[in-house]
């Protein structure tokens, strides 16, 4: 729990230790709370910051981003948040490695193996759902265009005075 | 059904060629009418609505098609309408709309090399053009100066004048290819539509890196620019007008056109000469759409050829990463090829091809990947940065001999408007598929000298499609065997002409839209030959 938590601050500042136990804490109350209850549970984005962070790898500190992508998510999965704290517990309870988790999920048949493509898409895509049901959140401020932002504008931006590109970028 | 409309020249189709030629005849004083399917575009909200897309690699997105005149759609599913009966997929993409399918090209804008109009007489495979490049040249020079062409003079086709532009700056990721790849080959600055300094009021590229789907600068030209262009010129255009039926008389001559508005009310436009120019799938539907007692198998189709040879360019392309930092995505998106195999004696046995590489900028593809392969944390940015600056590609782009069994077909299914949905029969040839071969060692060879690792290439016997219609209106001398001579006249009806990639009898190696507008221009002149006055209309 300690490695697991001590990891998860390194990577978040707005989101702290206290939000993800809040958010482990939620998801495991909800989980037997009528949909009244739950829903008022959902306004809570603490669990799902500290997923995101581990997740991302970047610090999760727009609270406005954060809780767009969180509403798009819970709309397309009733059980969004607390599947979030399932997952965060399943994780801290066995620390398992980031780099191992998805293989862990898809080889145990795990019911939350989809969750972490569908937050990783909503940060660093900006896309929530797929197919008919995808929207874009996020363009410009995608966590994928941010971490290229010192060389790349996103596409249909202008990169630069004409022949600002014939020059080594970096 | 109401009759208030005539005009002396009629045109179906405001896309680049009949938009251009619309605006060469009404600025020789001729009446104009141009009638297209579908909508107006707005360049803003097209700008918007592919940034709010979660479809960023699908160059349709932003163009969804509307009820009364569909487009194929493919994602997020297919919406049925360019029915597929095999044995190869042909999922071709346009745009109905005014301005046409060329809002959302790559501005790729090549000659033909000469060869390419002489393949049976030289390589005994394909057939002859009804004219020599030598005579397309001079209509080459105007399309370019019209549109606006940049490029360079060693692509491998040759010209008498200088291009209106040089070519547009080379990004730093193609010095790099062409640094590394010589001697062995030799890179060149693409031939394109896109301006390296402000051109006819239209501004110097910027480097948006989103030719497709959408520049949100205006400079690269297309029919947009083109149809704006004819209405200046003094053409009257409708958008919204589905032509649904050529109308002829009994001397075969076309007497009227028939085309519903949105709510399916009918309407008839009589007029002179009528210009069929809505593209190498939808002018052969219409032609077949407008069969009669006097012409049960379709207009202009005497020769049985209306729709059939239906040519493209199908790719195959290897994926990797360099050794070095190349950072795609800067600067236009298609900027670089290797023209030196588009033509050989080696044609008598496959096909020839151009290799292009891309500059399209690949983050989202990388995101996709990482995503897809779970990759998560502190490695996940580093990936996408290492992966974004190394990740490129290249394509061949296959030459697909005329094969009357390709063929646009009417489909027994119809869309909302009750018009028959046209059908691709499609495969690819053992000629095209040679020529991929061929291109492997090459793919291969590339890699190794961009010090290449994680060499993805397509997956066997897939080829991608490069939305180049071309053929299903083949043009020649011979009326047994063709659908319109070399001015686009159709040979069974004096006054229908063809303006489009649909006319090009072989499809060669290079992105078919600056020949067709070529033809389109060389047709208008034909149908109204120009006065003394015509060299002062364009100034650059």
């Amino acid at each position: 729990m300690h490695e697991f938590v001590d990891a998860m601050d390194a990577a978040t500042s707005g989101c702290s230790r206290r939000d993800l136990l809040r958010g482990v804490a939620l998801g495991w109350i909800s989980s037997f709370l009528p949909a009244a209850f739950a829903a008022t549970a959902a306004e809570d984005t603490g669990g799902f910051n500290a997923l995101s962070a581990l997740l991302t790898g970047r610090k999760i500190d727009d609270p406005t981003r954060s809780r767009r992508l969180f509403d798009a998510l819970v709309a397309d999965k009733a059980s969004f948040m607390s599947d979030v704290a399932a997952l965060l517990d399943m994780i801290r309870t066995r620390n398992i490695p980031v780099a191992q988790l998805q293989t862990a999920l898809d080889s145990e048949k795990s019911p939350f193996a989809a969750l972490p493509r569908a937050v990783v898409s909503a940060w660093y895509l900006g896309i929530v759902g797929s197919g008919k049901t995808a929207r874009c959140l996020d363009f410009e401020m995608a966590m994928n265009a941010q971490v290229v932002g010192d060389v790349l504008k996103p596409p249909t931006y202008c990169y630069g005075g004409y022949g600002s590109w014939a020059v080594k970028p970096i | 059904m109401t009759t208030d409309l005539s005009s002396d020249f009629v045109v179906i189709g405001s896309g680049i060629c009949g938009s251009l030629v619309a605006r060469e005849l009404a600025m020789r004083g001729a009446s104009v009418l141009i009638l297209e399917a579908g909508p107006r575009l707005d360049r803003g909200r097209l700008v918007a609505a592919f940034r709010n897309s979660p479809r960023r690699s699908d160059w349709m997105s932003p163009y969804p098609a509307v009820a009364w005149a569909p487009h194929p759609i493919y994602q997020p599913e297919d919406n049925g309408y360019l029915v597929q009966a095999g044995p190869y997929p042909y999922p071709a993409e346009y745009i109905r709309a005014v301005g046409g399918t060329t809002w959302h090209w790559a501005a790729q804008a090549w000659r033909l090399v000469p060869n390419d109009m002489r393949i049976r007489s030289l390589y005994d495979v394909g057939v002859d053009w009804p004219m020599t490049y030598e005579e397309l040249d001079p209509w080459y020079q105007r399309a370019e100066e019209i549109i606006g062409v940049a490029g360079a003079e060693n692509t491998g086709s040759p010209r008498q004048k200088p291009f209106p532009m040089t070519p547009v700056a080379e990004p730093w990721s193609m010095r790099r290819f062409r640094e590394r790849l010589a001697p062995e080959y030799a890179v060149v600055d693409n031939t394109v539509a896109r301006n390296s300094r402000p051109y006819d009021g239209r501004p110097a590229c910027c480097g948006n890196n989103s030719c497709q789907p959408i520049c949100p600068i205006n400079a690269q030209y297309t029919g947009g620019v083109a149809a704006d262009a004819a209405e200046a010129a003094g053409a009257k255009l409708l958008p919204n007008t589905v032509v649904y039926h050529i109308e002829h008389d009994a001397t075969g001559h076309i007497a009227a056109v028939h085309y519903f508005d949105p709510d399916k009310t009918s309407h008839r436009v009589t007029g002179k000469q009528f210009i069929l120019a809505a593209n190498g799938i939808e002018s052969p539907k219409l032609l077949l759409l407008s069969a009669s007692d006097k012409y049960p198998a379709g207009l202009a189709n005497s020769s049985g050829m209306v729709g059939r040879n239906l040519m493209d360019h199908p790719s195959t392309s290897l994926t990797f990463y360099a050794e070095e930092e190349l950072w795609l995505g800067r600067g236009p998106q298609s900027p670089s090829s290797i023209n030196t195999l588009r033509d050989g004696a080696f044609r008598r046995e496959h096909a020839p091809y151009r290799l292009d590489f891309t500059n399209i900028n690949q983050v989202f593809a990388v995101t996709q990947s990482l995503i897809a392969e779970g990759v998560y944390g502190a490695e996940f940015e580093k990936q996408l940065r290492w992966r974004a600056a190394r990740q490129c590609n290249v394509k061949n782009v296959l030459e697909v001999l005329p094969n009357p069994d390709n063929r646009i077909a009417l489909s027994a299914q119809k869309d909302a408007m009750g018009i028959p949905k046209p059908e691709a029969h499609y495969s690819i040839g053992d000629y095209t598929r040679k020529g991929a071969e061929d291109s492997k060692p090459h793919f291969a060879r590339i890699a190794e000298l961009m010090g290449g690792t994680g060499l993805r290439y397509s997956a066997e016997g897939n080829f991608a499609n490069n939305q180049h219609i071309t053929g299903t209106l083949g043009m020649g001398s011979d009326p047994a065997n063709s659908v319109a001579d070399s001015y686009g006249r159709t040979h069974d009806h004096e006054n229908l002409f063809i303006c489009g990639t649909g006319l090009m009898p072989t499809s060669a190696t290079m992105n078919s839209t600056l020949t067709a507008i070529a033809l389109a221009l060389r047709t208008a002149d034909h149908l109204l030959p120009a006065n003394a006055s015509k060299s002062a209309e364009h100034a650059a």
